[in-house]
Parts: structure tokens; sequence; C-alpha cells
């Protein structure tokens, strides 16, 4: 990857107020890339415990997915439109510049329950345990191997911890579903909704920023992807010969006493009204999490001049919806106890 | 915090609509509930279904207060989703608890009718009590509660949300079950 010239290459010292002890935090920028990956994907602990992300390994087994096409009056617009609408939300994940993902449509099975069996279900009437609860829109159940050399179902057998095998994207039946992005009064965006889900189907967990479609609580109509949504895609699926050219901003977030904070929210914000470097693509925040050592590093951004803040994960985003987060690191929580700051 | 969470901050759509769950009060989730309690967590175990298709968690969890209805004195949820014989399988949002956790719970027997049960909208009926260092008890489900900064104005706009006292939350739910 290419990194951004304009990005400042020496230190960057940040304060940021210690909320309830009224101590100091030092926020320090530094240019040693860390192990803390941009926008949010799923985590796997590998047998060694360290965490590892989710993602598909194309030259394991061709990735597809297939329909049941069954749906029920819930969606009046009818099968075909439904079915066109998961499409386009693939169809939108696949064609983002600076990754390379590969994954087809497969012949339509009449499956209708979420399972591990080599079958990547999409479906619209379906047997699952959120069907009579309509607050929950939509699911998406990934399974990944802990280990290499597990079962994937497609007669071989794992490569890596986190190695994604079955992903299930089961939209709930109980929820009244349009399809031409206008969603009334008690009606959701079917493709809005696929759109999100399809993130999870690749690995990507919840993001901590608003205007990403990987933000658990969205707006009624979002289908196109922002910088923080590419940022976590680049990540996992890295294309050998990037369309345009980003940059990164690598750092350490600490307490007063040196500590590192862990699970702090860390996010560079565009400070001009340039263009977005790619059509299709909403500009936006691109953020990331630190590491239990307080590091992290923000991939991904467009050439620009950015501010960076940081600030704690207690709402909207919390450490409930990012459920794999502070296990993966094998810690109960991410840290809270400071006050948000922009430099 | 509940203060700055990013430049592009604007718009916020907070309690209309959601990509995964649809926000849901206190109130709507009390009403969808059989049971209210504030429970502690005892201990998870993580196993593959008969059909070995899907790993579910189940955790008991003692009681420790009922808010509504009356639980056992102890009762295991089920969730899909978990570690079990190499694999894990997860559905981003939903949240496991660790032993000793203190939590509301807002519950629905599941559909499995095996006596367990499941947590009302997905995530959304499982409040974490953190105690302050002062001793009072905040509760939080994560869901959106936020105040929004717009650095185009340079202006902040509060969003009501779930994040709350313990005390507040049992008055709402209490209030909620008269009507």
């Amino acid at each position: 990857m290419n990194e951004y010239r304009r990005l400042p290459r020496t230190t960057l010292w940040l304060i940021v107020l210690f909320i309830l002890a009224s101590l100091f935090f030092v926020v320090r920028l530094i240019t040693t890339p860390k192990p803390v990956y941009s926008a949010q994907v799923q985590l796997t602990r590998n047998g060694s415990g360290a965490p590892s992300p989710d993602h598909w390994d194309f030259s394991s087994f061709e990735v597809t997915y297939q329909f049941n096409t069954t749906v029920g009056s819930n969606i009046p617009s009818g099968s075909s439109a439904a079915v066109s609408a998961v499409q386009h939300a693939f169809a939108t994940w696949k064609s983002a510049p600076n990754a390379s993902v590969q994954v087809s449509q497969g012949a339509n099975t009449p499956l209708s329950a979420p399972a591990f069996d080599g079958v990547n279900l999409v479906c619209f009437v379906c047997q699952a345990d959120f069907a009579k609860d309509s607050s929950t829109l939509a699911v998406t159940l990934t399974t990944t191997a802990d280990a290499v050399g597990q079962d994937t179902k497609h007669n071989t057998t794992s490569r890596f911890a986190g190695q994604i095998l079955d992903a299930d994207i089961i939209f709930n039946p109980a929820v009244q579903w349009v399809t031409n992005g206008r969603p009334g009064s008690n009606q959701e965006d079917l493709q809005t909704v696929a759109t999100h889900e399809v993130g999870h189907f690749f690995g990507l967990d919840h993001s901590a920023v608003v205007r990403a479609v990987m933000f658990p609580f969205g707006g009624a109509t979002l289908t196109t992807l922002s910088y923080d949504d590419l940022a976590g895609l680049m990540q996992l699926y890295p294309k050998s010969s990037p369309d345009f050219a980003t940059g990164k901003i690598s750092g350490t977030v600490t307490f007063a006493n040196g500590g590192g904070v862990f699970g702090a929210h860390v996010f560079a914000d565009s400070t001009t009204n340039s263009s977005p470097a790619v059509g299709g693509i909403r500009k936006s925040t691109i953020g990331a999490l630190t590491a239990p050592d307080g590091t992290y590093t923000i991939i991904g951004l467009p050439p620009d001049n950015y501010t960076v803040g940081v600030e704690p994960l207690d709402g909207p985003v919390t450490n409930s919806n990012l459920a794999e987060y502070a296990p993966a690191y094998n810690q109960s929580s991410v840290q809270t106890n400071f006050n948000t700051r922009w430099h | 915090m509940k203060q700055i969470l990013s430049a592009a901050l604007v718009l916020l759509c907070a309690a209309s609509s959601a990509t995964t769950v649809k926000p849901l009060s206190v109130e709507e989730l009390t009403a969808r509930s059989t049971h209210v309690v504030r429970a502690r967590a005892v201990e998870s175990h993580s196993a593959w279904n008969a059909a070995h298709t899907l790993i579910y968690t189940e955790t008991r969890f003692t009681t420790e207060e009922n808010l509504k209805g009356t639980a056992p004195s102890t009762f295991t949820v089920r969730q899909i989703g978990g570690s079990a014989e190499g694999y894990t399988q997860k559905v981003s949002g939903v949240r496991s608890w660790r032993p000793g956790e203190e939590t509301v719970l807002f519950l629905r027997p599941s559909e499995t009718n095996d006596g367990t049960y499941a947590i009302t909208g997905l995530i959304q009926g499982n409040f974490a009590v953190k105690r302050t260092s002062t001793g009072t008890a905040i509760v939080s489900n994560g869901v959106p509660d936020v105040t929004a900064f717009d650095t185009a104005t340079g202006k902040l706009s509060q969003y009501g949300g779930a994040s709350m006292s313990l005390q507040e939350l049992k008055r709402r739910v209490s209030s909620a079950r008269l009507q």
C-alpha cells in the first residue's frame, strides 16, 4: 500500500482529558505500523490465543451465495425484486475499489434454515428464532474455523484460524420490506439492510462510524459504501494493484501513567471539502479501535488533510455492538473511562 | 462521553430505523417480554445442536430481582453462536456473558420451548450493569444514546437513548407494566 506523503511523519501528541479522575492521557501518533485493524473486522482467536481477522480464502474453494427465492406477503414487490435487491448489495461490495472479492451467485436452493452445511444461504422466509421478533430485521450467521485443518464442507480443510467457511443471510419474515428505496412507516428498505448484512458475509463487524454501512443503527436508506467500509474490506481482501493510492496513520493511545487504552475508537476525519477519491464511495470518517497496548492503525485514507480524534465506545456504538472484539483479546470489555478529544 | 462521535455525525436517524435491529424503547421491550430480571451470570456452555449445523451458547443466571413476572431462582438463556469443536459461529452484536457479570435481561421463552429463554430484540434486551465509584448503578444496552456534533454549524444535538440509572430503568419497567 502506498503511504500518503502529506500525512505527518513524526510524532503528534494528543492530550485527552481523563474525565473520572481529572487526569490526562497522552495520545501519541507514531509512524510504525501496529497490528490493529482499521474499520472493524470480525475476529477469531487462533490456537495461540491471538485474534485473527475473519475472511474468506477464495483460493480454497469457490464461494457462492444461493437464494431460497420464496417470499411472503411481507415483500409485496415479489421474489424477483427481493432477489435483485440482494444481488445489488453483493455487487456493491464486489465492485469496491482497492479490494478483490470473488463471490458469485449459485443455483437456487430449497433450504430454509441457517446451518454450517456448505451452502451460503440467502432467504426471506426462514426458520429462525427471531422470526417472531420484528425488531430484528436480519441476521448473518458466519461459521469460521478456529484452526488449520478443519473440514470446510467443500472437500478441503481450513488454512487458517478465522477462515470463513459458511455465511447465511436471514431476513426476518415478520418485517415489512420494500425494494424501491423508499420505506414508509413500519417498513424497511431491503437493499439497505442487505448491504449491511453482506458486509458481515465478508467478515466485517459493526463500525462506530455513523455514516458507514456497517454502523449498526443506520438511516432509512443507505446502499453505497463509505470510506470506512472500504477500509475494512481492503484490509481483508487487498487488491494487488490498487485502483488509487491510500495512506495510513498509526499510533498509540495511553493513559498518563503510560498504560495503553484498550478499545478506544480512534478516527481520522477530513478537514477539506475534497470530493471522494472514487465514484460510488461516500466520503466519511475512518475509524479503528486500539489493541490492549493502545496501538492502532487507520488504513485506507485517500489523499487529503485529516484531523485525528479519540473517543470512548460508550454510545451509540458500545462494547455490546462489537461483541467479539474484547473477547478476541481476552478482555472483558473495552475501556471507556476517558473523554473525547479532537486534534 | 455521550458527546462527539465524528465530524460526519450530521444526520443520525436514531430512533427510526436500523440495519440490523430496530431500536426499541424500554417500554416496548417490557411489553414484548414475559420476564424482566436483574440477574447475574453463573456459567456458559457452547455446543453443536443434534444435527451438527448450529452452535448454541447457554448461559445460566441466578435471579437477583424480578422486575416483570417471576423468573425461577436460576434460569438459562439460549443464544445462537459460540465456539465448539474447532469452529466458531457468530452473529454480530450478539454478546455473551462472563461469570459474575450483572445484567438486566428482557426475556421471552425460546422457540424451542425447552424451558430456556431468549433475549427480546436479539441484543437490545440485555442491559449491562456498571456501578460507579459512588455506588450508582448505570445500565446500558448499547442502543443509540448520543450527542451529535455538527462541525458545519458547531451545534450539538441531543438524542434520547437507553443508557440510564438502574433506578430509572426499574421505574420505566414498572410504569410499562401498568399500561
